[in-house]
């Protein structure tokens, strides 16, 4: 039993480091921007697609695969931006952009569905046979890997912010854009490479859950409404609550499978996050941004 | 000014006037089952519009779990007609008051929370309602679904029966509560209690130094939309016929959202627009086959895009352009 | 008596009408409609019906008979199945309708196209509602889920000596319905369910589900209910958890008609040991199904599936009632309700009094070996 309670910790953990991917280019927008974007799902089926294609048409490698993923997912969050978001930022209404990335979500599932068909791929990747045992527990190198990609990608993000004068920029413009503007940063600018590097994280996030979803072009759909939950209670913009957030809600799906059955995993984890709204609607981590609330 | 007023108000009571005329001729125009059916779907799209309008629009409360309303309105007065044995008009008020309650409920987040948090709050009321109806089994059926709903009985007087049976009759009964629905949100935010809502959405602060209980009208507003788009979900099940959880899936709340937002916010007549646009197109798409849905997808980024304001500013300006342009040739025929 | 010729030609004209010009049209073109899901995940059997659909179209409308198809998307999903359904009957005005996959939707229109007096015909819903009690117009060729999980319940207990199972099952309409066959079938033989897990078609990751299995005790079989997409996760997590066969395990998974040839490919080393019933047999001998072999892989460059071989037979039994004299709506149905001995590339069709197809030489058991080719095991 307790081998069983300490692989469910595993299998969780492997889950919610891949829920943190998608989850965290969805807090930065926020943070910066104050904005939804539903696109950010199809931008990680897409990032999913385009590492199949690059490792099973082009017979590229899994790990340059990721890094193809990641450069179409930046390419696809600079268009978005570019189309959606930018021409919308002026009118200052938190609902347009939203209604307008859902008109954007519709189209691009549906153009992965006219060019990829809806019959699932059989993503492989060479890490996700390779199983790992030891004393009773068991996981996939893919798994190793997926903790490894997370946690580099979130050590890269906070170096960026900390260190850089565009990470630093970025958390300017976040935490007051006009006085930001002041001191000579170009807004729009900063918006653009906060959506960039979301997107990016998406793609690659695609990259890493490729072998381990059901890859068809509905794919990023099933885990973004979970990704929203993660966003929300860890507090809505805020990176470490983000990923303790994420962590935890792919243990909650481990011991719910286990315990109450896996048709009670999203009642699970939206009664916490309604709970957390009631509680302590600033997220995990007590937050800066209280005019939301 | 009180003229101007009264003037407005004659104009509003003509517009509903000519709704009604429509409605009654809409079923005499198209005669065929399919659209007629498309016909019911808009009415009860229309309905669920406007009672989220009147939330977001209104009362500027972030509502994305509308799809979990439609869905306890249909399932409690259907659950109550099957298992209960209930006659379909206290079961139907039953579905709306039931819908109204938990609108209630969740209008408890409203009060604490704004904005995205609230969106999130109700999506995440909506997914809750989603599983609870597909989980229940015992309950509910789950995804095994409730099969051959009845439509609602015939009314009539002896000699006279209206059987809604009748696709015809049908959308008269459902177009009918749209209308009423329409008119009494129409009055609702055209009285004293429609300033007190757009003072609250416009700022919270100074509406509460103007002595207003938001917390109080927050809730109202949400048990009136919610309990508009229950009375949909009613009709949705005797409709239909059949019931499963995934006619009430979350996205169905976006499609909703859509409607509002296309057909403008923040006014009654604009989300009636929407929602009839939004069924209709879908339908008119079908034609082009697999496209359908990438130009459906096209075309809501596209008028978010370049009509922020919906139908309803597009009209405005076509209007304005229209009366200028005549005033324009009133001036230029006088000498 | 002479007849003016402008009274003549009236007179005929009205004749010709009253012995309804539809008819003779349709004597020359029987006109089907297609209800299949085109969008959505449901698109996955919408697709494959297609290919199905045109194929056999291809083949019919070069020898004689013409035959014409619309295909309409009904989504899965019952109210746009019975949007998509008036459609076709007010408008395109069909002989016979094929479709949906989804027992919802296919529940959702049977009303309407009985109503219109249109026969239905069906393959891949296996709702036992849809047959019992079902209605004169709606005809089954695929074997319901009671024919399915009883049979697969008793030759776990009979022919695999199995007495425990943990059922795996997706939460729609045709998971639940087919593992509660197979679990009280199972238990009246004197069987356990050790575990009883359904879930969400949107549930990804199956490493929890296949942990929590292996904590189930010991497991002879595992019937699992679910699609393409979720049955390689299920397949391969359990393998990489070590309960079945194909990860070094004692456990057999069985499975029933829902997924294609080339799964195993697909999955690779964890579906050793698979046993699961295929309603196509893509090695079987009769002419028939090689030449529908070949014809699909010349057209589509690919290897058909059950779906595809479904489609197929939908039209071909279609084609068979109109060789057999049927015009119209109303002759197609009767023509349908009395095939007895249709020999189609899924198997024979002869349809009960509930217009349920009762040939069992549809279900085919096959065991996939460590090469991952399937060994026909006879059962039936």
């Amino acid at each position: 039993m307790l081998t069983v309670a300490l692989q469910q910790g595993i299998n969780g953990l492997v889950l919610g480091s891949l829920y943190v991917l998608v989850a965290l280019g969805l807090t930065l927008i926020y943070g910066v921007l104050v904005q939804i974007n539903f696109a950010h799902a199809d931008i990680v089926t897409l990032g999913a697609f385009s590492a199949y294609f690059f490792t099973h048409a082009f017979g590229g490698g899994y790990l340059p695969s990721i890094a193809v993923a990641l450069l179409v997912g930046a390419a696809l969050g600079f268009l978005i931006n570019a189309a959606v978001f930018a021409p919308l930022r002026e009118r200052g209404n938190e609902l347009l952009p939203l209604i307008a990335t859902i008109g954007v979500s519709v189209m691009l599932e549906n153009v992965m569905l006219a060019w990829f068909g809806p019959i699932p791929y059989a993503f492989d990747s060479p890490y996700s046979e390779r199983v790992i045992r030891f004393g009773g527990m068991f996981f996939t190198a893919q798994s190793v890997l997926i903790i490894a990609v997370s946690a580099a990608a979130i050590g890269l993000l906070y170096a960026f912010m900390k260190f850089t004068f565009l990470g630093k920029a970025l958390r300017a413009v976040a935490q007051d854009r006009e006085t930001a503007g002041l001191m000579g940063i170009n807004p729009n600018r900063v918006i653009m490479l906060t959506f960039v590097i979301a997107s990016a994280l998406a793609g690659m996030g695609g990259a890493m859950l490729g072998p381990v979803l059901v890859l068809t072009p509905f794919a990023g759909a099933s885990v973004i409404v979970k990704a929203f939950a993660i966003v929300i209670i860890g507090g809505f913009g805020n990176v470490e609550g983000t990923i303790i957030a994420g962590l935890i809600v792919g243990l909650i799906e481990s011991y719910t499978t286990q315990v109450l059955g896996p048709g009670l995993i999203d009642i699970v984890v939206f009664a916490l996050l309604l709970l957390m709204l009631a509680v302590r609607p600033t997220g995990l981590i007590a937050e800066r941004r209280e005019e939301n609330v | 000014m009180s003229d101007a007023y009264s003037a407005a108000g004659r104009a509003r009571w003509w517009g509903i006037l000519a709704a009604a005329c429509v409605i009654a001729v809409l079923p005499l125009v198209f005669r065929d089952s399919y659209w007629r059916t498309n016909l019911i779907v808009c009415a009860l799209n229309v309905m669920l519009a406007i009672g989220l309008d009147f939330v977001v629009g209104y009362a500027g409360q972030l509502n994305l779990g509308q799809s979990a309303f439609y869905g306890i309105g249909a399932y409690v007065s259907t659950l109550l007609i099957m298992r209960l044995g209930l006659p379909f008009w206290p079961a139907f008020v039953c579905g709306v008051v039931a819908s109204a309650l938990s609108g209630m409920v969740l209008s408890l987040f409203a009060v604490r929370l704004r904005g995205h948090y609230l969106a999130i709050a109700s999506l995440g009321f909506a997914v809750i309602t989603y599983q609870v109806l597909l989980n229940w089994i015992s309950l509910t059926q789950g995804p095994l679904g409730i099969y051959g709903i009845a439509p609602p009985p015939p009314v009539g007087l002896p000699g006279w029966q209206i059987d809604f049976t009748d696709l015809a009759n049908l959308f008269y009964l459902v177009a009918g509560f749209a209308l009423l629905s329409y008119v009494l949100l129409d009055q609702l935010v055209r009285s004293p209690i429609g300033e007190t809502l757009t003072a609250i959405r416009e700022d919270e602060v100074s509406a509460a130094s103007l002595g207003i209980n938001a917390r109080l009208w927050k809730v109202f507003a949400f048990a009136v939309g919610t309990a508009v788009a229950g009375g949909a979900g009613c009709f949705y099940a005797g409709f239909v016929g059949t019931l499963v959880p995934d006619a009430f899936f979350i996205t169905e709340s976006f499609n909703i959202l859509a409607m509002v937002i296309v057909g403008g916010m923040g006014t009654l007549s604009g989300p009636v627009f929407g929602a009839i646009l939004l069924t209709v197109l879908p339908e008119f798409l079908r034609g082009i086959g697999d496209l359908r849905l990438i130009v459906y997808g096209l075309a809501l980024t596209l008028v978010v895009l370049f009509m922020p304001g919906g139908i309803a500013q597009a009209l405005r300006l076509a209007r304005d352009r229209l009366m200028r342009a005549s005033s324009r040739q009133t001036a230029g025929a006088k000498p | 008596m002479r007849i003016l010729p402008v009274a003549r030609l009236f007179f005929v004209s009205v004749l010709l009408a009253a012995a309804g010009s539809s008819t003779a049209l349709a004597a020359d073109m029987i006109k089907i409609g297609a209800l299949f899901p085109m969008s959505g995940p449901g698109s996955y059997f919408g697709v494959q019906d297609k290919q199905g659909v045109e194929l056999a179209l291809e083949a019919l409308n070069k020898s004689g008979t013409k035959f014409e198809i619309q295909y309409e998307d009904s989504a899965c999903s019952p109210l746009p199945a019975t949007q998509a359904a008036k459609r076709l009957i007010d408008q395109y005005k069909p002989d016979v309708v094929i479709g949906e996959e989804c027992s919802d939707a296919t529940l959702a229109v049977m009303p309407v196209l009985a109503q219109a007096k249109v026969p239905l015909l069906n393959a891949g819903s296996s709702s036992i509602k849809i047959t019992e009690p079902g209605n004169p117009w709606t005809f089954r060729i695929m074997p319901n889920e009671v024919m399915q999980g009883m049979d697969i319940a008793t030759n776990a207990y009979k022919r695999l000596n199995a007495k425990s199972a943990v059922l795996l099952y997706e939460n729609t309409n045709a998971g639940i319905g087919n593992a509660k066959v197979f679990g009280d079938t199972f238990t009246k033989l004197g069987g356990t369910i050790l575990a009883d897990i359904g879930f969400g078609r949107d549930v990804n990751d199956f490493t929890s589900i296949a942990t929590r299995v292996t904590g189930a005790g010991k497991i002879d079989v595992i019937p699992t209910y679910t699609l393409e997409g979720q049955g390689l996760k299920i397949t391969q997590a359990l393998a990489q958890a070590g309960v079945t066969k194909g990860g070094g395990g004692g456990a057999i998974q069985l499975g029933t008609i829902w997924l294609p040839f080339g799964f195993e490919q697909k999955a690779g080393k964890a579906a050793v040991g698979y046993i699961r019933i295929v309603q196509f047999d893509p090695t079987d001998q009769r002419d028939q199904v090689k030449n529908f072999i070949q014809a699909f892989k010349t057209k589509y460059s690919q290897d058909p599936t059950h779906l595809n071989a479904h489609a197929y037979d939908q039209i071909m039994l279609i084609a068979d009632v109109v060789k057999r004299g049927a015009k119209d709506a109303q002759s197609i149905r009767d023509g349908l309700a009395a095939t007895k001995d249709f020999s189609g590339v899924t198997g024979s069709v002869a349809f009960d009094e509930h217009n349920q197809n009762i040939k069992m030489d549809t279900i085919h058991y096959m065991e996939t070996l460590p090469d991952l080719s399937w060994k026909a095991l006879g059962w039936n």
